[in-house]
């Protein structure tokens, strides 16, 4: 079985848990933890549980405050502090890359989108850099972001460029938000949302509008050794590299090309593709800068509709919807929406199919559900 | 015994996989692969090992081990590598790079 996922997993989803936590009675809290003291096998969403409880004293801090470490090689995080707000620059490029990137994405969801941090209540943004050795990955752990060096051969060090930093940034944006399931379509559109704040937060640093900017994904992250300009490129998917030793980018640009497979959480970094080159499609169309419209659009359409499960199709409903609310129903740029997406073979408008639901949640007892909420268990 | 290993995912979503067979390979690398099989009770590990913590953008690893008429499957993700796995991934990811 490949997808097999806890059932109370599917249940309460992590975004649901953090509602209770924040918000439920002490009655739901209780019934919460006593459901989930049932069974000794998740033990680790339980204690993610408490931990949610515990943590939810609000962070006094507001405003930008970025602090950022570094794991000297080793794997431990967050590491030792390198550079707190208001610091003077390090001697070391990746520790200012970090800072100064993760700054220009805070102003970014602060100067455009009055979003105060990914939390939307300035939470502290934590970065780690020159995690392990020659390690080729950045990612985001649930709480902060981590940069490793590259191998030199392949990857330069991953802060080089700043839409890998607007990317690991965006995807805490997504946990506070969406929570966008980190498996098959949600997962994509999770990878897509992040790769397109990113780039917006290189277009803005550049000043660039949709029509002047190159629409790549760490194009200074490749080294001279690979035959291609970046690792995916919204513009045109499958096109952003072709070298001997890693292979063709295998980012599909429509939905007749969907890759269906059981690896990268269900192909989350390669069905990306279809979202980005929608987003590409309809921000060019706008025309001007792609974060004031097309971006505004995904974004509130994430923070305010999309949920855990939300696929392409209701993606794509969801954006046009909102495009309708925030510049008029049958206003250009809904009309951009629409052809962004029907660009990579997705009709706004049609009913959203079941997604087929992972091994275990088709047996979701609904009376446990209804339990958790009626204060019961 | 047989080896199949990916490791998928990660920011740059890039594909690394090596398939082994201890047969072809030199004594002493066959042996110390069966060593670090065994060390980690691999066919005891559950098929899928995820982590409670969430997050994006870690490698994910898939490993089958054939053995004998016994074949097992485990899929982890990077942030959840029991420790006594770590060093048959590390080695399985030296041996996909080509090293
Ligand atoms: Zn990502």
């Amino acid at each position: 079985m490949d997808h097999h996922i806890d059932p109370l997993l599917c249940i309460i989803p992590p975004h649901m848990l953090k509602n209770i936590a924040e918000k439920g009675t002490d009655a739901q809290k209780r019934a919460a933890l006593a459901a989930l003291s049932a069974s000794a096998r998740i033990r680790e969403q339980r204690t993610a549980f408490i931990k949610a409880m515990v943590v939810k004293v609000p962070a006094a801090i507001s405003g930008k405050h970025r602090a950022v470490y570094s794991a000297n090689n080793l794997t431990s995080l967050p590491g030792v502090l390198m550079r707190d707000e208001g610091a003077p620059p390090s001697a070391d490029v990746a520790v200012n890359e970090a800072y100064d990137g993760s700054g220009a994405m805070y102003d970014l969801y602060m100067d455009v989108y009055q979003r105060n941090s990914l939390d939307g209540n300035g939470l502290r943004l934590n970065s780690t850099v020159h995690y392990d050795k020659n390690y080729d990955n950045a990612f985001w752990n649930g709480e902060q972001m981590v940069y490793g060096d590259g191998d030199g051969q392949f990857f330069n060090r991953f802060t080089i460029s700043i839409d890998v930093i607007g990317h690991e940034l965006t995807h805490g944006v997504t946990q506070y938000t969406s929570n966008l399931d980190y498996r098959n379509q949600p997962g994509a559109l999770n990878e897509s949302f992040s790769d397109i704040f990113g780039s917006l937060v290189k277009q803005r640093t550049k000043g660039q509008t949709a029509d002047q900017a190159d629409w790549l994904i760490g194009a200074e992250l490749l080294t001279m050794n690979v035959r291609g300009v970046a690792l995916r490129s919204m513009k045109a998917p499958g096109t952003a590299y072709n070298d001997p030793v890693l292979g063709k980018d295998p980012q599909p640009a429509h939905m007749k090309d969907y890759v269906t497979t059981l690896e990268d959480n269900g192909g989350v970094h390669i069905n990306s593709g279809i979202p980005n080159h929608a987003f590409y499609v309809m921000a060019v169309e706008m025309g001007g800068f792609a974060w004031e419209k097309a971006g505004r659009i995904w974004y509130v359409a994430a923070r305010d509709d999309f949920n855990n499960t939300t696929n392409f199709q209701s993606a794509a409903n969801l954006t046009y919807k909102v495009a309708g609310e925030l510049y008029g129903v049958g206003s250009i740029e809904q009309m951009a929406v629409a052809k962004g997406w029907s660009e990579v073979g997705i009709t706004v408008g049609v009913q959203p199919q079941p997604q087929p639901q992972p091994d275990g949640c088709l047996a979701a007892p609904v009376a446990f559900i209804r339990s958790l909420f009626s204060g019961k268990s | 015994m047989k080896i199949d290993f990916v490791r998928s995912g990660g920011f740059a979503g890039l594909r690394l996989a090596v398939n082994v067979d201890t047969q072809d390979l030199p004594d002493a690398e066959a042996a110390l692969l069966e060593k670090l099989i065994r060390d980690s009770g691999f066919f005891d590990l559950a098929e899928h090992i995820k982590s409670p913590s969430g997050g994006a953008d870690r490698f994910e690893y898939r490993l089958t081990v054939s053995e004998g008429g016994r074949s097992h499957t485990v899929t982890v993700s990077e942030a959840a590598v029991p420790e006594g796995l770590r060093p048959l991934i590390d080695r399985l990811t030296e041996m996909a790079k080509g090293l």
